[in-house]
């Protein structure tokens, strides 16, 4: 075949291809006129598309794996670094490839880990600084590290070698019971205390970092080695992301709300890291999940886990809610707290074997601070702990409270088991059967609540239950925004924006601003009119006065230039929120700060200090928008909820009925 | 800043993209490693992650190698398509050698454990597909180019784009009218 013929060919398929189905077949016989080996050709590629299915969707590097990692040769195996001799290799994550090796001098066995390259300077030795700070740590249950070395470009770190299985690989085969979770979760536990007290944070407990050796003892691996990029965190879900060594894949479901969040860490990080992990031990499934990482990082941050239901031990039960408290102050403040109610937690399942009967007898229930309304609820059902001494009055609340609580996050487990058992795996957008226009009143303003609070917390702030006032506010621009349009063009409208998603991701993530504002501010500020047709439209894009737009370098016009428009709002929007500094961690305020000038914002704050500083999220400015001057109150009142009903569809397009992705998703790719 | 290694590894992907073939001999021992190392964790450890995604895999390597601080176009999309190249030819090697090894009989061709690992269906399709796609190059050589990138390479649309310089829109387009024609010059009797 000749290029002029396939380009013929070519141009009449890919038109013919962007019609529905129905009518394609007419077109190309219209298209190819006397032409029929145009004709005939056409149709053939088009049939053979039909059938392709998925023909090439998979890529070679996962539908091969098996054959790559065994035909390819390993250049490492048989070479000797330093007096290690490379046996053979035994494992590979983000920092770096791990063989068995032969030490000459000793002749014993060590496992050695080659460092990346690109780990170089200052990172190269705060990574060894730190290495050999794990060294002097001398537990049992720490890897030893026996050499900290290099030889000409290659850095490695020699370990004992365990001849062991990994916890990960014990909870794929089922194989670990309650009463060795427990005793993992004790040693594991002791490994981070004798940590903790030398100032080393693990940041990165997961079952892949547990070894268990045959004779029970279990080591904890890449302690203060494996480290989370501490810049993580100030959105999610970028491209940078994907390539932050350790955070990449399936990790993030370890990862704790602070971690999500990007904010330092500390000895709470590793307690919450290690509860998931006991929780999955126990469950056999992670307590945060969700079918795109960003999903994963919502429920961390928004969602109660599924209430365990073990029947055997009431102790785990309430050991895993205090782990897994969002906010810190509220989970075991130590190591030591949670060690001494592991300990409980295991004499109360030898007990339960002796005696054979739940609810009888067992040891006392260490003191427990901060021991909350569900905590007691919980032991109290279950008929083993103490209620708390309280007013009764006090009480009675809890026991609303905690009735509510269990009420919701039952709801919501179920939501969300209902949502991934539809969605599977091969498809990552959430299906909603549901369409929003079917929806009664209740089902919306449920729907949209929901919507809320996920979005509140994928951008920082602390997710609030709304009441009905607020709710229709933003059900009230939902409205506004399907009635903006007709219904299929809301589709071209969102569909508009999808190409620019990436871009926006890079350029937000550069400035360390959250994607989620560069996703759906443009949908806001454009009133969905195209670039072209408005002065102030978009496609997907951001627009500012042309002043503004002059300030940040772009000229007028370039005002519908994405490449250009894109980082200068980044820019602008990173800008506004140095202004705002501390305030900068609610959206909402840097929202209205985008919209009114950080001034502005700073002025009506000070009509609303006394507040936490997670109260500044839209609720709260909402509930007291009488307190504020009219152009705030009016911002609150009306962008904001504006900005969330933009968001809700972006990220719920199926409930929509439109064809798309949510839009963060498309920060991935 | 890169370290030495990373400074030899970004010179060799200028003059491969330059036409110095040798460059690729100096490259492909650095890229089999990589290559063996993405297949090795998409077979094991991270196989519970659902977000499972190889233009991050191949991210991650191009800042193993290189730093991110080399997040430079042009050597990633060098980068990137040496990937795709490389793990073509291996994939296309194993796989004749696996149909050799079948015709003549052989059994120390290839190890047998090896062997097993493709099918022989796997390898017959391998093989047309690498000779469809030698075809294709010449009629539409960028078409090639993206079905190389996205299936060898493991990119996805985004990034392909990126690697070639031309819009997702384009990709999109290029990618089903490649798919069309390879399926059918493989389903051709």
């Amino acid at each position: 075949m000749k290029t002029e013929r396939w380009q013929q060919i070519e141009a009449v398929l890919q038109q013919a291809l962007d019609l529905p189905v129905a009518d394609r077949e007419p077109f190309v016989r219209g298209a190819c006129g006397e032409d029929h080996g145009l004709r005939e050709e056409t149709n053939s590629l088009i049939e053979a598309l039909g059938q392709a299915g998925d023909f090439m969707e998979e890529p070679a590097l996962t539908r091969d794996a098996e054959v790559l990692v065994t035909a390819l040769p390993d250049r490492n195996v048989g070479r000797t670094i330093g007096s290690y001799t490379l046996v053979k290799r035994i494992g590979a994550g983000g920092m770096g490839e791990v063989y068995l090796a032969e030490d000459g001098r000793l002749g014993r066995k060590v496992a050695l880990k080659i460092l990346p390259l690109s780990l170089a300077g200052e990172q190269l030795a705060r990574f060894q600084t730190e290495a050999r700070a794990v060294s002097s740590l001398n537990h049992p249950n720490v890897l030893t590290i026996h050499e900290i070395g290099s030889e000409a470009d290659t850095h490695f770190i020699a370990t004992e070698f365990i001849e062991g299985r990994t916890v990960r690989e014990l909870i794929d085969e089922d194989a670990v019971s309650i009463e060795e979770a427990v005793d993992i979760c004790l040693q594991v536990g002791s490994a981070l205390q004798a940590a903790h007290s030398a100032g080393i944070i693990h940041r990165d407990i997961k079952p892949e970092n547990i070894m268990r050796r045959p004779d029970g003892l279990v080591k904890v691996l890449d302690f203060g080695i494996a480290k989370p990029n501490r810049a993580l965190g100030t959105s999610f879900s970028t491209p940078e992301h994907q390539t932050e060594i350790g955070v990449i894949l399936g990790t993030v479901g370890y990862m704790s709300p602070e971690q999500a969040r990007g904010l330092a860490v500390d000895e709470r990080t590793d307690v919450w890291s290690l509860g998931v992990v006991l929780y999955e031990m126990v469950a056999k499934r992670l307590p945060f999940t969700g079918p795109t990482k960003m999903d994963v990082l919502a429920s961390i941050l928004e969602r109660d886990p599924p209430i365990l239901e073990t029947g055997r031990s009431a102790a785990v039960v309430l050991i895993l809610e205090k782990c897994l408290r969002k906010d810190r102050s509220e989970r075991y403040q130590s190591v030591a707290e949670l060690l001494a109610n592991l300990r409980y937690a295991q004499e109360e399942l030898s007990h339960e074997a002796h005696s054979d009967l739940i609810g009888r007898g067992g040891p006392p229930w260490p003191p427990l601070v901060g021991l909350r309304s569900t905590q007691a609820r919980v032991a109290h059902k279950l008929g083993r702990v103490p209620e708390l001494s309280g007013q009764s009055t006090s009480r009675r609340k809890a026991v609303v409270v905690a009735t509510a609580f269990l009420v919701l996050t039952l709801g919501a487990s179920i939501a969300v088991w209902l949502w991934q058992g539809r969605s599977g795996i091969s498809s990552q957008v959430p299906v909603q059967t549901k369409l929003y226009r079917d929806m009664t009143t209740e089902e919306r303003l449920a729907f949209i609540d929901q919507q809320e609070q996920r979005i509140s917390a994928m951008m920082g702030d602390r997710p609030t239950r709304l009441n009905r006032d607020a709710l229709q506010a933003i059900e009230k621009n939902l409205s506004q925004y399907l009635l903006l349009v007709e219904p299929d063009s809301l589709n071209d409208i969102v569909q508009r924006a999808v190409p620019y998603v990436p871009l926006i991701a890079k350029e937000f993530t550069a400035q360390k601003v959250p994607i989620a504002i560069g996703i759906y501010l443009p949908m806001i500020e454009s009133a969905y009119h195209p670039c072209e047709e408005s002065q102030y439209g978009a496609k997907g894009i951001f627009q500012f006065l042309p002043g503004t737009a002059r300030q940040y370098g772009v000229a007028p016009h370039e005002m519908c230039d994405a490449s250009k428009m894109t980082p200068a709002a980044a820019r602008y929007i990173a800008d506004r929120m140095a202004e705002l500094g501390e305030d900068a961690q609610s959206m909402t305020l840097v929202l209205l700060s985008y919209n009114r000038g950080p001034e502005r914002v700073r002025n009506e704050l000070r009509e609303l200090r006394g507040t936490a500083n997670f109260q500044r999220n839209f609720w709260t400015l909402f509930a007291h928008r009488e307190r504020l001057d009219d152009t705030f109150r009016n911002e609150s009142a009306g962008y904001v909820p504006r900005f969330f009903a933009a968001a809700i569809i972006g990220e719920n397009p199926q409930v929509f009925g439109l064809n798309t992705p949510p839009l963060s998703s498309l920060a991935n790719r | 800043m890169g370290t030495a290694t990373s400074d030899n590894l970004t010179g060799s992907l200028r003059a491969w993209q330059e036409g110095d073939l040798a460059a690729l001999d100096r490259l492909t021992p650095i890229v089999y490693d990589e290559i063996r190392r993405m297949a090795h964790r998409l077979m094991n450890r991270e196989r519970h992650a659902h977000t499972l995604n190889t233009t991050a895999l191949v991210n991650e390597a191009y800042v193993r190698l290189l730093g991110d601080r080399q997040a430079q176009w042009t050597n990633r999309s060098h980068f990137f398509a040496v990937v795709g190249q490389v793990m073509r030819h291996v994939l296309i090697d194993h796989a004749r050698r696996r149909l050799y090894q079948k015709h003549a009989g052989e059994t120390h061709k290839v190890p047998l454990e090896e062997a097993e690992l493709m099918t022989t269906e796997r390898a017959q399709e391998l093989v047309a597909l690498d000779e469809a796609l030698a075809l294709l190059r010449e009629i539409d050589q960028r078409k090639a180019e993206v079905v190389e990138l996205r299936y060898f390479g493991g990119l996805d649309l985004e990034e392909t784009a990126n690697v070639l310089g031309i819009s997702v829109m384009t990709v999109r387009r290029d990618w089903r009218a490649a798919k069309a024609w390879l399926y059918r010059e493989l389903n051709r009797s």
